[in-house]
């Protein structure tokens, strides 16, 4: 919503940087963020956009397809970004050390007891309720990603927004129908497409006087 | 041991990788190679990557801890740790070019790619799984639901399903 982003950046702008406050933020976040990856990504967008306002929820959403051309973890990259948005490299450190303290000590103490316990018949049963948990928390994720970018395509008309939706099933039919695609060149090839729409987009776009004429086409906003 | 190979193997592993277990194939080559971890050893650390908390990424340093100890744990971590800071160079890059229709498309497209295979890997997590049952769904969507609120916790979550998952499949 338009709303939440500008009073988004106007808190963050107000608020000043407290280094033990955003690093007690952090060890928090590694410590609780148990159900992996997507469940961690929940947590931290939940702390970066909606309760803290380090970003918005398009900065976030940009950040989060930047880190996929970065190396690594691509949790890491966020958790880089963000850092750099909060307060440069002291934050971007204080924000790793955070995350990855208790999050990579408890990830090392686990598999220390692992070999004890994992036949346990109540450890399974536990893993059998959280792993589809996991899986509807990761869709709940996923539906939040992807819901501005379809509200943004859609601003600027049906053939954008078609795109977008294209690209969103395209992509996982590509994933589930062949296992030897690289995941890069899939993910390539929807920000190849998306390019090209907007591009042509921007080549066919008419000067602002015709534009204002041709307005009744589109849908109200 | 000697660490300076291993180091090696964890950070070329993870450099030359995208996403969390982009760095498997990469470390099962050269550690089985050197005869230094079993596949029984890498399912275990994926395992516990799962459950652990953080990104499923640090499975690295459970796979760490399993093959050399303390040592190997701290060697993987630092290694999957580096190469992420590399997003600041993408994003200087980036910035240069980011006012193009065609770039903001490029890197929309991608998101949205990102979000249609985000879901596969999601759904097969699920059906993948021999124990998947209507229980198992039934989970899924109350948990799914939920998070939707925004209001619960995820840890509440997890650990709900936990208990419902002792409950529901109890021997």
């Amino acid at each position: 919503m338009a709303d939440s982003m500008t009073t988004g950046a106007a808190e963050r702008s107000d608020r000043p940087f407290s280094p033990l406050r955003f690093f007690g933020i952090w060890l928090a976040l590694g410590a609780q963020s148990f159900g992996g990856g997507a469940a961690t990504l929940a947590l931290i967008r939940r702390a970066a956009v909606d309760q803290h306002h380090w970003a918005t929820e398009t900065e976030f959403v940009r950040d989060w397809a930047l880190v996929q051309m970065a190396p690594g973890i691509n949790l890491l990259g966020l958790v880089v970004l963000l850092g750099n948005r909060v307060g440069g490299a002291p934050a971007i450190a204080l924000a790793l050390t955070g995350l990855l303290l208790p999050s990579s000590l408890i990830t090392a103490l686990l598999t220390a007891v692992y070999a004890t316990f994992a036949h346990h018949p109540l450890v399974t049963a536990a893993l059998r309720g959280i792993v589809p948990a996991t899986v509807g928390i990761g869709l709940v994720t996923a539906w939040q990603m992807a819901r501005p970018l379809l509200r943004e395509s859609r601003t600027e008309g049906a053939p954008s927004l078609a795109a977008g939706i294209l690209i969103l099933i395209g992509a996982a039919l590509l994933y589930l129908r062949w296992e030897r695609l690289s995941i890069v060149a899939i993910l390539c090839g929807g920000g190849a497409a998306f390019a090209l729409v907007r591009w042509i987009r921007h080549v066919r776009t008419p000067p602002v006087s015709q534009r204002l004429l041709s307005d009744t086409d589109e849908e109200p906003a | 041991m000697n660490p300076l190979p291993i180091s090696w193997i964890f950070l070329k592993a993870s450099l030359f990788s995208s996403g969390g277990t982009g760095n498997l194939p990469s470390l099962h080559a050269d550690l089985l190679a050197l005869h230094q971890a079993t596949d029984r050893q890498f399912a275990e650390a994926l395992t516990i990557g799962q459950i652990a908390p953080g990104p499923n990424g640090l499975w690295s340093v459970s796979l760490g801890y399993l093959t050399f100890g303390w040592p190997g744990a701290i060697i993987a971590l630092i290694a999957v740790t580096l190469p992420p800071l590399l997003v600041l160079v993408v994003e200087r890059l980036y910035r240069r070019v980011e006012s193009h229709p065609a770039v903001e498309g490029f890197v929309r497209g991608l998101s949205l790619a990102i979000v249609g295979v985000f879901v596969i890997v999601m759904a097969r997590l699920l059906v993948s799984s021999e124990s998947t049952d209507l229980r198992a769904l039934l989970i899924a969507l109350i948990a799914a639901a939920l998070a939707a609120t925004r209001r619960i916790p995820i840890v509440v979550l997890i650990l709900l399903a936990g208990l419902a998952g002792t409950l529901l499949y109890r021997p």
